[in-house]
């Protein structure tokens, strides 16, 4: 009851308000908008908006209810019969001064930072050079489902960085035209290669998830830093890196599906605030995976010599095996990779 | 005159001129080529074996069946899902109705055209990647056969790009690849749209003559 009565109280004051804009709005209208000569502009330390609309009732408190919901909390639920929301404010303060201002670095400093590395590091050669023998690794159909995967996430991360980024990194720079054009562009590619990205990961999932659960030698290429700055570190079909890297594309990428779906039909959630919260979570997760994706792009090609094969061809070089996955290579071999490398 | 029109309009017409007539003229001058006279006794039909030889290739060999399936399915979701958008979305069909044809037929709902789309986007893909994942195809692939694919991408996805509708200078781009695709296809492997029904053909027939399956 109190409920309606308050829901009712705020209807009346936005009907007020109405009226009074109204009955200023025509005036003005009529006349020039010039405002007279000896015009000033105070500043009374007030946000912008109408003031002093009900006379001697305090309009801090009409704004109050006007806006409803709590600014601590983010999640809380908007109260019944509010005209306003704080959290359609939040989520804009959020996107303006943390996503767009801060996330879109994260590629760069990886791209930096594996460049360091690669100046200080160079590439990872086989200590043993090339066999001239090869191990077939990767079948035909997971070389396909893993390029196929590539190809669909470079078209959606192109176009996402650029709905994401092209206000304040294009817009500046090439002009708002250009930025509307590659924007508008951009977000109708995104959106229909979403669902190709959802069939993508599937295909993934269900061609790589057998070697890809951690195991107890995991532990060992942790301590060891994965060999990057010396020493062997056993593995087996994949080391840490590679499952990590595995679980992060089929986790980021279900939170990108997830959230991507909510946005392509909103429709399904009854509730704006989880619209907001998809906006956020599918920058954050796409953002991350992007720039994960370098680093396994590296490793991949001028990173660790003879690793492209396994994509490429299919087969990589036994001496290769031998160094970087060592317990696979004994286990489609049945050779002891230490005494043949020995 | 702006630029969509120009590649709307002249461009357009000379593109298409030039790929109905160079289309027609490589398929005129591959049938007068004929074939060897065949003096030995004919053991079967060999117009049976035209008809049977391309109907058969729509269907894998059991043994090669799973070996292909990638390939298969990637073949038919790339051909099939670009047909349907090419002749039933709604922007391409008003288009043909009011610069060529003069008719409409209906179209896809929005939801059917999209469908279509990322089909045969995830055909055309597959069938690239797998074009450079396997060290075979790789090799036996040469530049027209990534041209044609790329081409034909990069007309798919300007088509997609475009589909807002909110700017001129997206649908130019995509009909200006329409055009360069329309002149590039008769004098490339893109043709196989057309002769794949004569080499299929051809092949059945011999078969067929000496009453074999193709």
């Amino acid at each position: 009851m109190q409920t309606h009565f308050h829901m009712i109280r705020n209807y009346l004051r936005l009907g007020v308000l109405m009226l009074l804009l109204a009955a200023f709005a025509a005036p003005l209208a009529a006349q020039s908008v010039r405002p007279p000569g000896n015009a000033v502009n105070l500043d009374d330390g007030r946000e912008e908006g109408p003031s002093n609309t009900l006379g001697d009732v305090s309009d801090t408190q009409l704004w109050d209810n006007f806006r409803g919901g709590d600014p601590a909390d983010f999640l809380a639920a908007a109260p019944e019969g509010q005209l306003m929301t704080t959290t359609g404010q939040q989520w804009r303060l959020i996107r303006e001064q943390y996503i767009r201002k801060y996330l879109g670095w994260l590629p760069l400093v990886v791209i930096g930072l594996l460049a360091v590395f690669y100046l200080i590091r160079g590439p990872m050669k086989i200590s043993a050079g090339r066999s001239g023998k090869t191990l077939p690794r990767f079948t035909l159909s997971a070389r396909v489902a893993h390029w196929f995967m590539a190809a669909v996430f470079i078209i959606l991360g192109v176009t996402g960085m650029i709905i994401l980024l092209g206000r304040p990194l294009i817009g500046p720079y090439l002009g708002l035209e250009v930025n509307s054009v590659l924007s508008s562009a951009s977000l109708q590619g995104h959106n229909l290669f979403g669902p190709v990205f959802i069939f993508a990961l599937i295909w993934l999932f269900i061609k790589f998830v057998r070697g890809n659960f951690f195991q107890m030698v995991d532990l060992k290429w942790i301590f060891k830093l994965g060999g990057f700055f010396g020493g062997h570190v056993s593995s087996r079909q994949f080391n840490f890196g590679e499952k990590s890297w595995f679980w992060m594309v089929i986790l980021g990428g279900i939170l990108v599906s997830v959230t991507g779906v909510i946005m392509l039909f909103p429709g399904l959630v009854d509730d704006i605030r989880w619209l907001q919260l998809s906006t956020i979570l599918h920058a954050l997760g796409a953002v991350v995976l992007i720039a994960v994706a370098f680093g396994h792009i590296y490793v991949g090609s001028i990173g660790m010599e003879g690793s492209i094969d396994s994509m490429l061809k299919g087969e990589v070089d036994e001496n290769w095996a031998k160094e970087h996955h060592d317990l696979w290579y004994e286990e489609v071999t049945g050779k002891s990779a230490k005494e043949e490398t020995l | 005159m702006s630029f969509l029109d120009l590649v709307e309009g002249p461009m357009f017409y000379i593109a298409a001129t030039i790929f109905v007539a160079a289309g027609l003229w490589r398929l005129i001058g591959i049938i007068r080529i004929g074939r060897k006279p065949d003096i030995s006794p004919a053991k079967g039909s060999a117009t049976g074996g035209f008809i049977k030889g391309n109907l058969r290739h729509f269907f894998p060999r059991g043994i090669f069946a799973r070996r292909t399936m990638v390939h298969i399915l990637g073949g038919y979701g790339f051909h099939i899902g670009l047909f349907v958008l090419v002749f039933f979305g709604a922007y391409h069909i008003e288009f043909l109705d009011q610069r060529l044809l003069g008719f409409s037929w209906p179209a896809l709902p929005r939801w059917g055209f999209l469908l279509a789309a990322e089909i045969a986007f995830i055909g055309l893909i597959v069938l690239w990647v797998r074009r450079i994942s396997d060290p075979v195809m790789r090799l036996i692939s040469d530049k027209d056969d990534h041209i044609g694919s790329w081409l034909t991408f990069l007309v798919m996805l300007s088509g997609a790009f475009a589909m807002e509708q909110a700017h001129d200078s997206l649908r130019a781009t995509h009909m200006l690849l329409v055009n360069i695709w329309l002149i590039y296809f008769p004098f490339s492997r893109l043709m196989h749209a057309f002769t794949v029904v004569l080499s299929r053909g051809n092949s059945g027939a011999t078969y067929g003559r000496k009453g074999m399956n193709p």
